[in-house]
């Protein structure tokens, strides 16, 4: 019989068994050295082969060479690897990382938004042979070298037990909730902290004219509107201080022909523009029409002055 | 941040009525000092036999070095292989061979078996090669070698755009980390460390599978490699990645059906052009040569 324990935190007691009737008390925050002993080393026709593995922030490179950078960037602290063997020397993969934060497990997650929605975790998403989801501060995912509809079928399993043995949700990033809802993508939301990362998405500058670092939480988000279409970039900084440094460079650097509003038409004929409230960054990358960066602004503005 | 600074940013590409993915993969418009190289064209060599891949990724290693001599030839204008390795390499010299160990993707065995062959043809002493890649600095090969070889697959890369031989050298620092801001421009500081400076002599973007998108955390799936069966020679390693990267984008785009840019924008091979002169990456100053197979050659 194999037991898989459903993690709880702080106070919560309880544990489940898989394929039996079974209580006890419990307690304990999901780690990375428990999902080796909770997850299942058999499913389907998958079995688990070799040792389970955990790396830091630094072995990471062995194991992840090119992509590593962009875990480190959202705070990894570990990463639990485990391979599981099926038909015909297929391979699966799983990988659990654990973030510095939910939200930042949320962050990595949207690093690639390319695939299709699932029902997993707190957000899923799938795509040819990859899938994915966070939950807390753990990202998980699950690759397979062989696409079958019996291999998907084993890593949506495994997602479920990783998914239950978590068990708990964990907070999105605050800055999520200043934009506005009307026309907002909400599938193709990017959390970050890191230059690099904004630039990977949309490409801005060759100098962090924008301060971003480890401290600050950065949202870029899309638009389709009544109004057309939008990019927006939201940054909130420690301090007022480094956002009104930030603010003044991106007028400096990207938009020395704003008006007095912060409103600029670039050479593609879109509208950027640019506005500040305390701690909060807040740019139209660029929008079809001047109407849609007024009231993007406008939105974010009103609600910069209602959330702390 | 010093108001003076020029910073170049996304409006420089929209002005010049180009994508930034684009401008940085072909060089446009870098507006840091330019280096100018001596010579006006880099000559690079792409090669492909489409019967170097056996089922799968199984490579016959005649086929391989036959492309490898045939490339040698057009690449140094010489009647045979043997004459254009010993135009490269002395008896004297201490070889070493960077190659790429990274197990989805590596430097095939036959190719650096082929090296190997060559360079001893060649007169230089077996006790003096040696083949390496994350063990470079402490390696006494390396670290006393009067020439180096770089052979890397191409592939994608989640922090630099693309996995080149210009990056083929981060093992050359202790401290890779210094060289990751902005998508890895500064990848070509590397060639100027003192243990690396002048000292490549020969480059081998391999192009047999390459991998054209990554997927999940290995940045890896077998999805996105195609058997392209190529190799791409050029003593110049921007010519040669330059060469590569379209090659790359090509095929993204032709599998995505629409444009479709490597992300991020791998602006280190125009940046190693232009600011730390190691060679050149737009197509009018490479003199690119094609032998074999011409079908689906993407460039």
């Amino acid at each position: 019989m194999k037991w898989v324990f459903l993690a709880q935190i702080s106070t919560a007691f309880l544990a489940i068994c898989v394929g039996g009737i079974f209580m006890v008390s419990i307690t304990f925050a999901a780690t990375l050295e428990s999902f080796g002993e909770a997850l299942p080393e058999k499913v389907m026709d998958w079995t688990k082969s070799g040792e389970d593995q955990i790396y830091d922030d630094r072995t990471i490179f062995d194991y992840i060479d090119g992509a590593a950078e962009v875990y480190r960037a959202y705070g990894m602290k570990r990463c639990f690897s485990r391979r599981y063997s099926g038909p015909e020397g297929s391979a699966m993969i799983l990988d659990i990382f654990e973030m510095a934060s939910p939200q930042d497990a949320f962050g990595v997650f949207t690093h690639d938004l390319d695939g299709d929605p699932l029902d997993l975790g707190q957000d899923a998403l799938y795509r040819a042979g990859w899938y994915r989801f966070w939950k807390d501060r753990f990202f998980v995912s699950m690759t397979m070298d062989q696409e079958s509809k019996t291999a998907d079928h084993a890593a949506r399993k495994l997602g479920e037990a990783v998914a239950s043995f978590i068990g708990v949700d964990g907070p999105r990033p605050v800055i999520l909730s200043y934009f506005p809802s009307e026309g907002l993508q909400r599938g193709r939301i990017r959390f970050f902290h890191d230059s690099n990362l904004l630039n990977t998405h949309y490409y801005l500058s060759d100098e962090n004219i924008l301060y971003l670092n480890s401290r600050t939480d950065a949202s870029l988000a899309s638009y389709e509107h009544s109004q057309g279409s939008a990019e927006v970039l939201l940054v909130r900084y420690p301090d007022r201080g480094k956002a009104s440094l930030a603010y003044k460079d991106f007028l400096t650097h990207y938009l020395p022909d704003a008006d007095a509003k912060g409103f600029a038409l670039l050479e593609n004929k879109k509208w950027s523009a640019v506005s500040l409230s305390g701690e909060l960054l807040a740019i139209v990358l660029e929008a079809d029409t001047k109407p849609l960066a007024e009231w993007l602004l406008k939105e974010i503005m009103e609600k910069a002055s209602k959330i702390p | 941040m010093a108001d003076a600074k020029r910073v170049l940013t996304r409006r420089d590409f929209l002005r010049t009525g180009t994508c930034a993915a684009v401008g940085g993969l072909i060089g446009i418009p870098l507006l840091k000092p330019t280096v100018s190289r001596a010579v006006e064209q880099s000559r690079v060599v792409l090669v492909r036999n489409k019967d170097v891949l056996r089922s799968g990724a199984n490579i016959r290693a005649e086929v391989l070095e036959n492309m490898l001599d045939q490339a040698m030839c057009s690449l140094l204008d010489v009647p045979d292989a043997f004459s254009g390795w010993r135009r490269l390499f002395k008896p004297d010299d201490v070889v070493g061979v960077k190659s790429n160990v990274w197990y989805h993707l590596p430097t095939p065995g036959e190719l650096e078996v082929a090296i190997e062959k060559r360079l001893v043809a060649a007169g230089v002493k077996g006790e003096n090669i040696s083949v390496d890649d994350r063990g470079v600095l402490r390696n006494d090969t390396f670290r006393n070698a009067t020439a180096l070889i770089n052979t890397r697959p191409m592939r994608t890369h989640h922090w630099s755009g693309l996995g080149t031989l210009l990056k083929n050298y981060i093992m050359f620092t202790p401290r890779p980390s210094k060289y990751h801001g902005n998508a890895c421009e500064s990848l070509g500081a590397l060639w100027q460390l003192p243990h690396v400076v002048g000292r490549t002599r020969l480059n081998i973007l391999v192009m047999l599978t390459p991998h054209f998108h990554g997927v999940g955390p290995h940045s890896f799936s077998a999805r996105y490699v195609w058997p392209y069966s190529g190799l791409i020679v050029s003593t110049d390693p921007v010519a040669a990645d330059a060469t590569g990267a379209r090659i790359i984008q090509a095929k993204r785009n032709l599998f995505f059906g629409k444009e479709s840019p490597i992300s991020p924008p791998p602006h280190h091979i125009a940046v190693a052009g232009s600011r730390y002169g190691l060679g050149h990456s737009l197509p009018d100053r490479i003199e690119l040569i094609k032998l074999g197979w011409k079908e689906n050659l993407l460039i």
